[in-house]
């Protein structure tokens, strides 16, 4: 074909025909291309770039398309001109890239695995305070969920589907550094070159044992050589809340609280409620709609053709829509990353970097048990803000009993208190007083240093030593105070805690590059240690004789019962691994990659100390065969497939084991308690890693030369799922032990689209995907299900691990609508004819008996879905036309439902989201919201059911970036290289049907997926500014 | 450079052979079970915990109320459950009217709190065997003693409770767990027997006032002519008879004078308490403590609710007495220390209380909440200091009196503990029959715990409790806990399946 191409264009040479064009076709970095075609649009006039990348074509209009494998297309009008000379970009996915795979990096085009990239680029200027948001909706296979909108909170991360009963965090790894979850927050967002994960077991399996959940490989950036550059950005933003909830207003709270205490043969609580007015808007004294939010990191990197650098600083703060007071966040980076060629067999290298966070959120942020958040969902709008009859303060016992502990505001006004019955409900301005200055901080350093030398060619042995040393710890006081009946305190307490963890980890690895002809092949060997070490301490001290945060000292003397101190020492962790992987191919036509890892855990029993990890995949590039006849439609075609097992050894320490423990005492002679020991559980030697096996089969490659595609299809079985193991009460224990016994499995497929085009001046670049994965738990061992999370005082639990069912599924009664009228209730019968709910009344639920045994009671509870989505989708749109620039990043979920339980079931005073008003009140009146009774004698309320789920799909505008670059002639001047500011906003617009305050409830296994009243996330409005010197 | 690649490679291989000890890790703060048992104090701790078992107040297979009085009151025709409501303690409910199902009732309290204190008595039995230093052979011996006294005890509990139970004397391995069988009664009740008796050579007479609690000789030679009686074999009546006469006729026990004093917190230990189970206030419990109160939460349990009045707390209403039993005992002098006539006070004006579920108005005054023992500090509720008397003086007159009469043995003997009973109360003699005996054992022991089990002995439970469901050859035992059978090689106890 190309041959052919050149004949032509030769032929059309040679004619001489018209005027002619002439230009130099290059990539982005100026290199020339050869072998673009080049053609007239609608003709059959053409070129094709010599081997400078010049082209020379006869044509004096139309317009002249490019076209060049891997690179996207570009079509432009000749206009007259007789010189064009044309810049094409890569297509989205360059076949050339490097991808990190752990260990080693390998050219994209002969991967085998399933590793999704991201990189620094597709993150620029997105407001990410930890990594998670980074992974959010940008590649399939991955669901991010944030906890909540506290600055500072940690989202839940799932790859590829719940992988296990236990723990499916990923494995983190930075610079080759593991580092656990909780402490990810050390990296600035700045500061990453790049970020793969590896999302199936052929390529996980190089990380064995911990990687069953997936790995995410951070790579930081590193210099480059050339003059020193200094970039710097700065964005400061104002949040706030997207959305608050509706709560009742006074008036028709009371009216609902008449209503509800009538039904219940209470008397009406409120005579006057059609005076009462709007109340107090709980909410808006809670939230802030002017947060401040900023950013501003500074880095220089440059180097020469021996030694590069990069070191950058960054701030980044950020304050709570939520109770500003007491929930912000503020972080310091420092990094240094430097590489050095000390001869041409040596090289050496480190990264280092340093983080201090400090922050403050002393409350739940999605708890149903006080703090601002529930207290401002749940307490009365008849309640005042502020104590407002001062008589009060001496003829209310309430507050008369207990004036000095009182908490006022800054004028002195007292705080109102809620009546009694409000649990742990407090006034939250009041509540806000109480926990000024407390706060949480962490200093963490990490880092590795390497040396490498290569003594014969193609040998490359290289070690690593890498570290995560971190300090972390708290610092609080507790004033006298009287929030409540039920909340309150007749003594300060100063506390304090410091806490020290040490993580390292040697690698050492030896690897060996073997070309022969068309035989590629590179073979790595490798050994590493891990041990992982933890200690603090920390105290409290009582009864201080101040009474705020500012004052209070540790120096005070304090009689020593008043000085309580603690501490521990992490029970010890030690990892141990050989691991080997082969990488060949042949021709870049046939790949090959296989991994064995042995991984020794001191988690485990004697008898399975070490764990074998296994896998294989390989890859067939069809493209490059002669058989292949090139068209416009598949350009180029990847095809995987691999297999391979990983390990999760996430267990106790010491499970394997029996130990002593205080297992009951006795009293002998007078009162004299004696403790007696015995052991906890009995042991199990056989206790291992929890196994994942997984089959992966994939296909990339480009369509119509401006598309690239990834499609994949993946099974994971988990097998040996850890969990305590129910033995016959005859054995006696006092504890159950651990065993291997549960399983579970996956099922999914993938899909990431791209396309890149440049379209007249515009280049338009477009990223999607699509995932899909469904989760089952197969086995649960002598066990049916496992309780996962409770709710409030409700009499059952709310989600199961049960099998047949998701894992964490909801489960409860089954409603199909609300009585009408007696007739209704007297129609709801069993076979044998009698009434299945004689007791009800008109406007409760209708429960479902599902197991059709003729009454309604436990066993008729059944599976009401999932908290975790089954469809993730991300888009991102990149356009830019001469100076301006804009992107559009979205991302959502479906197929998962939220249990929406914001309101405290056994405070029948609690307030009413409006929903509430749309109750059944009368024939006709509600098909689907009950009743409203004090007692609730038909559980509408207390038993869970289908009635607090709703749909939790979502799709939401994360962000929107309006750029402009100044024009090079005006930054001259100030040999500014580059200076860009931008408009951007972040949450603007969420499609949803779920009612309460935000969809993504992220969080552990009984979190996720339940609204307690979750803190919402910020919706930002922001300017910022990029540098570059 | 080729020295640097070997030095390299050297140290490969030099970490990779080191693995193996770099695993090892020692727990810190963590004492495991093969380092345990090494010292007298380690040993004495591990027979503290077989101890425990006798006094749980909360916790086993059900994880509620565990009290063992409580449910056999309601199950024998002394007590309703009672409680708030007909699900309060569902347990005691469906003992009370006999519809007990493998799933619901008080097995799996009782089965799980009895294996457990067996598993630690065998495990101890293991353990001490090994090389303890410090520990004398004269403690060894009586260690053992009482882990086995205890082991029995438990096997006691579980073979009249269930009959057909898995005979374990030996902590399970891993593969022997699952293939248990249950063991003919005959097996349980050697073992018992067998244990008893080479436990008593090595137990004190008495113990040392700090050591109130631990078992003596008393207890187990009472204890194994009760497990020899309850075999119900009158060929072995005289051999029953024979050790409560070792009891009985000891110069340490004698009956207290007054009977009131029995039963009160300010005599514990007293010249009647054969075997004795402990509790006290002393661990200031609050619901924290849940699983191991120290207290006796039955106390508190029988209380009348929302009381307001003298003498007594307010409680949860369980157990009233029967009016028929009431009347029984109304003209008896142990009658006013036997029921509290709450509704009597009431009527009098001096209290007041809410009428719970099956209320009678009479409550049990043996255990009754005293307003002088209410605990002042921790949870009121849980930390009742009253002690439980499992086996006393009059208890075993009375069973010798028994043994005797079946052996056909020495009648006069027997008429002499009976009116020996009787006269501490101030009752006249009455001549000695089994019947006599049966029916001064329901005035005597009343709500002690003793009853369901001398109707079911006799033969007299289908009759007696025909009025509460009782129905024979089902309820004569308790239904295997569901739960055990899954897996297993249990299977149900007839009737219940």
């Amino acid at each position: 074909m190309k041959r052919f191409l050149i004949l032509t264009v030769l032929f059309f040479v040679a004619l001489g025909v018209g005027a002619q064009v002439t230009g130099k076709v290059t990539d982005a970095a100026g290199q020339a291309l050869p072998g673009v075609s080049v053609y007239v649009k609608g003709t059959s006039a053409g070129a094709v770039t010599d081997l400078d990348g010049n082209y020379k074509l006869s044509s004096k209009e139309g317009t002249l398309v490019f076209n060049y494998t891997g690179f996207s297309s570009q079509e432009i009008p000749i206009d007259g001109r007789q010189t064009i000379n044309v810049t094409l970009l890569e297509a989205s996915t360059n076949l050339n890239d490097l991808v990190v795979v752990g260990y080693g990096v390998q050219k994209k085009s002969v991967v085998t695995g399933a590793i999704s990239s991201i990189q620094s680029g597709d993150l620029k200027n997105a407001p990410i305070t930890r990594l998670e948001d980074a992974l959010k909706g940008r590649t399939s296979g991955v669901v991010v969920a944030s906890g909540s909108g506290q600055p500072g909170a940690a989202s839940s991360v799932i790859i590829r589907g719940i992988t296990s009963i236990n723990n499916s965090v990923p494995l983190y790894v930075v610079d080759g550094v593991p580092i656990n979850e909780n402490g990810i927050d050390f990296l600035n967002q700045a500061d990453i070159e790049s970020i793969e994960i590896l999302k199936d077991a052929a390529s996980a399996a190089i990380y064995g044992t911990k990687a069953a959940s997936g790995v995410i490989l951070v790579t930081t950036k590193k210099g480059k050589s050339g003059a020193l550059k200094v970039n710097f950005n700065s964005y400061l933003a104002s949040q706030t809340a997207a959305n608050k909830l509706d709560l009742l207003n006074a008036r028709d709270y009371a009216l609902l609280r008449n209503e509800s205490a009538e039904a219940g043969g209470q008397p009406v609580p409120y005579p006057n409620a059609d005076q009462l007015g709007e109340g107090t808007d709980w909410q808006s004294a809670i939230f802030n709609d002017n947060a401040l939010m900023q950013n501003h990191d500074l880095s220089f990197s440059g180097g020469n053709d021996k030694s590069t650098y990069y070191a950058s600083f960054g701030y980044y703060s950020q304050d709570g829509i939520v109770a500003t007071d007491i929930s912000n966040y503020q972080r310091f980076t420092a990094r240094v990353n430097s590489d050095h060629k000390v001869k041409s067999w040596l090289r050496f290298g480190q990264t280092l970097s340093y983080a201090h966070v400090r922050s403050q959120g002393n409350f739940d942020p999605n708890g149903s048990y006080g703090g601002p958040l529930s207290s401002a969902i749940n307490l009365a709008p008849v309640i005042p803000l502020l104590v407002e009859d001062p008589t009060e303060l001496s003829t209310n016992p309430l507050y008369a009993n207990n004036l000095s502990r009182l908490i006022k505001d800054e004028n002195g006004n007292y705080y109102a208190l809620p009546a009694a019955g409000f649990q742990e409900m407090t006034n939250p301005l009041a509540y806000i007083q109480t926990q000024q200055g407390n706060y949480g901080w962490s200093d963490a350093a990490t880092g590795n240093a390497y040396l490498e030398i290569e003594p014969v060619r193609h040998l490359r042995l290289r070690s690593v030593i890498g570290a995560k040393l971190s300090f972390w710890g708290n610092e609080g006081f507790s004033p006298v105070y009287f929030l409540s009946s039920t909340v309150n305190t007749t003594l300060t307490n100063y506390n304090r805690a410091l806490n020290r963890g040490l993580d390292w980890i040697w690698t050492n690895t030896a690897s060996y590059d073997l070309t022969r002809g068309k035989h590629n092949a590179t073979i790595l060997l490798g050994i590493e240690g891990q041990d992982r070490v933890g200690r603090g301490v920390g105290g409290g001290f009582t009864n201080l004789p101040v009474n705020d945060f500012q004052s209070a000292s540790l120096n005070y003397q304090l009689p020593t019962e008043n000085r309580i101190a603690y501490g521990y020492e992490n029970q010890p962790y030690r990892l141990n691994a050989l691991f080997s992987r082969l990488n060949y191919d042949y021709a870049g036509k046939y790949l090959l990659t296989a991994i064995v890892r042995r991984d020794g855990s001191s988690h485990f029993g004697s008898n399975n100390v070490y764990g074998v990890f296994p896998s294989v995949s390989v890859g067939w590039l069809p493209h490059l065969e002669s058989f292949w006849r090139e068209n416009k439609v598949l350009n180029t075609l990847k095809i995987r497939v691999g297999y391979g097992v990983t390990g999760n050894d996430n267990l106790a320490p010491f499970q394997y084991v029996s130990t002593i423990g205080g297992i009951g005492s006795y009293i002998f002679g007078q009162d004299q308690i004696t403790i007696g020991y015995g052991p906890s559980a009995p042991a199990n030697q056989d206790l291992r890693w929890e196994q994942t096996a997984q089959i992966n089969i994939g296909f990339d490659g480009i369509l119509f030369n401006d598309f690239t595609f990834s499609f994949d299809l993946f099974k994971k079985n988990t097998t040996g799922m850890l969990m305590q193991i129910k033995q016959p009460f005859y054995t006696g224990a006092s504890s159950d032990p651990w065993g291997n016994v549960a399983s579970l499995e996956n099922k999914g497929l993938e899909l990431d689209l791209g396309y890149r085009k440049q379209l007249n001046q515009v280049n338009l670049s477009v990223k999607t995907n699509v995932s899909y994965v469904r989760n089952e738990v197969l086995d649960m061992g002598p066990t049916d299900f496992l309780v996962n999370a409770t709710f409030q005082s409700s009499a059952y639990e709310i989600s199961r691990k049960m099998v047949g069912m998701p894992v964490n599924s909801f489960f409860g009664f089954l409603s199909d609508g609300v009585f009408q009228s007696q007739a209704d209730i007297a129609r709801h019968n069993n076979d044998a004819g009698f009434p299945l709910q004689p007791d009800a009344k008109p406007g409760d639920l209708r429960w479902v008996d599902v197991n059709g045994d003729g009454v309604i009671n436990s066993n008729d509870r059944t599976y009401l879905g999932d908290p975790t989505p089954h469809w993730t989708f991300g888009l991102s749109l990149a356009a830019n036309w001469k100076q301006f620039d804009i992107s559009v990043f979205g991302q959502g979920v479906a197929g998962n439902k939220i249990f929406q339980g914001l309101r405290r079931l056994d405070i029948p005073n609690a307030n009413y989201t409006s929903e509430a008003l749309g109750r059944w009140h009368g024939e006709g009146t509600s098909t689907d919201f009950p009743r409203l009774v004090d007692g609730d004698p038909n559980g509408n309320f207390t038993r869970p059911s289908n009635f607090y789920l709703e749909d939790g799909s979502y799709f939401r505008i994360k962000s929107v970036q309006l750029g402009f670059t100044m024009p090079k002639t005006w930054l001259q001047r100030a040999e500014i290289e580059n200076l860009r500011i931008y408009l951007s906003g972040t949450n603007l617009l969420t499609f949803t049907k779920y009612t309460g305050f935000d969809p993504e409830i992220g969080g552990g296994a009984g979190t996720y997926g339940i609204d307690r009243g979750v803190y919402p996330q910020a919706r930002a409005m922001m300017v910022g500014a990029n540098l570059t010197f | 450079m080729k020295k640097i690649s070997i030095l390299f490679l050297l140290a490969l291989v030099v970490v990779a052979s080191c693995t193996k000890d770099f695993l090892q890790t020692d727990p810190k703060g963590l004492v495991l079970e093969t380092n345990y048992y090494r010292t007298r104090d380690e040993v004495f701790a591990g027979l503290v915990a077989v101890y425990n078992r006798l006094s749980v107040e909360a916790g086993g297979g059900d994880n509620t109320y565990s009290n063992k009085l409580g449910p056999l009151n309601a199950a024998a025709d002394e007590c309703w459950a009672g409680g708030a409501n007909s699900t309060d303690m569902v347990f005691w409910q469906v003992w009370n009217n006999y519809t007990l199902s493998g799933a619901v009732g008080p097995q799996a309290s009782f089965w799980k709190i009895d294996y457990e204190g067996i598993y630690r008595a065998n495990l101890l039995l293991q353990k001490i065997q090994g090389d303890i230093p410090d520990l004398p052979s004269g403690e060894r011996a009586r260690f053992t003693a009482e882990a086995k006294f205890l082991r029995a005890y438990y096997y006691f509990e579980l073979v009249r409770l269930f009959r057909n139970v898995p005979l374990i004397t030996e902590p399970l391995s891993q593969e022997q767990i699952y293939e248990q069988v249950q063991a003919a009664p005959e097996a349980v009740y050697a073992q018992i027997e067998k244990d008893l008796n080479e436990a008593i050579p090595d137990l004190p007479n008495l113990v040392a006032p700090a050591d109130n609690g631990r078992v003596t000789k008393g207890a187990a030679m009472a204890l194994l002519g009760k497990t020899i009686l309850f075999q119900n074999n009158e060929a072995r009546m005289g051999e029953a008879a024979s050790w409560f006469d070792k009891v009985n006729s000891s110069p340490q026990y004698s009956l207290v004078p007054n009977f009131a004093d029995v039963f009160s917190p300010l005599n514990e230990f007293n010249s009647e308490s054969v075997f004795e189970i402990q509790h006290s206030a002393a661990q200031i419990a609050g619901w924290w403590a849940w699983g191991n109160f120290m207290g006796n939460v039955y106390v508190h349990m029988t209380g009348p609710r929302s009381y307001n009045g003298p003498l007594y707390e307010s409680g949860w209403s369980f157990n009233p007495i029967i009016p028929a039993f009431v009347n029984s005992i109304r003209t008896d002098p142990r009658y006013r220390h036997t029921v509290a006539n709450i509704d009597s006070l009431k009527a009098a004006g001096q209290a007041t209380y809410a009428p719970a579920y099956q209320n009678t108005g009479f409550f049990v005054k043996k255990f009754a909440p005293l307003k002088q023992f209410k605990a002042p500090d921790g949870e009121p509720a849980l930390n009742y200091p009253n002690n439980f008397i499992e086996i006393r003086l009059a208890d075993t007159y009375l069973m010798e009196a028994e043994a005797l009469l079946r052996a056909g043995g020495d009648a006069s003997k027997a008429q002499t503990r009976l009116n020996q009973v009787r006269a501490r109360v101030g009752l006249a003699p009455v001549p000695v029959t089994l019947d006599r005996i049966y029916e001064e054992r329901r005035l005597e022991l009343a709500t002690e715990g003793h009853r369901w089990f001398d109707l079911v002995r006799t033969g007299k439970a289908a009759a007696t409790l025909a009025f509460k469901g009782f129905k024979a050859g089902t309820h004569e035992v308790l239904p295997i806990p569901l739960n055990e059978l899954n897996n297993t090689k249990l299977v149900q106890n007839p009737g219940y399946n």
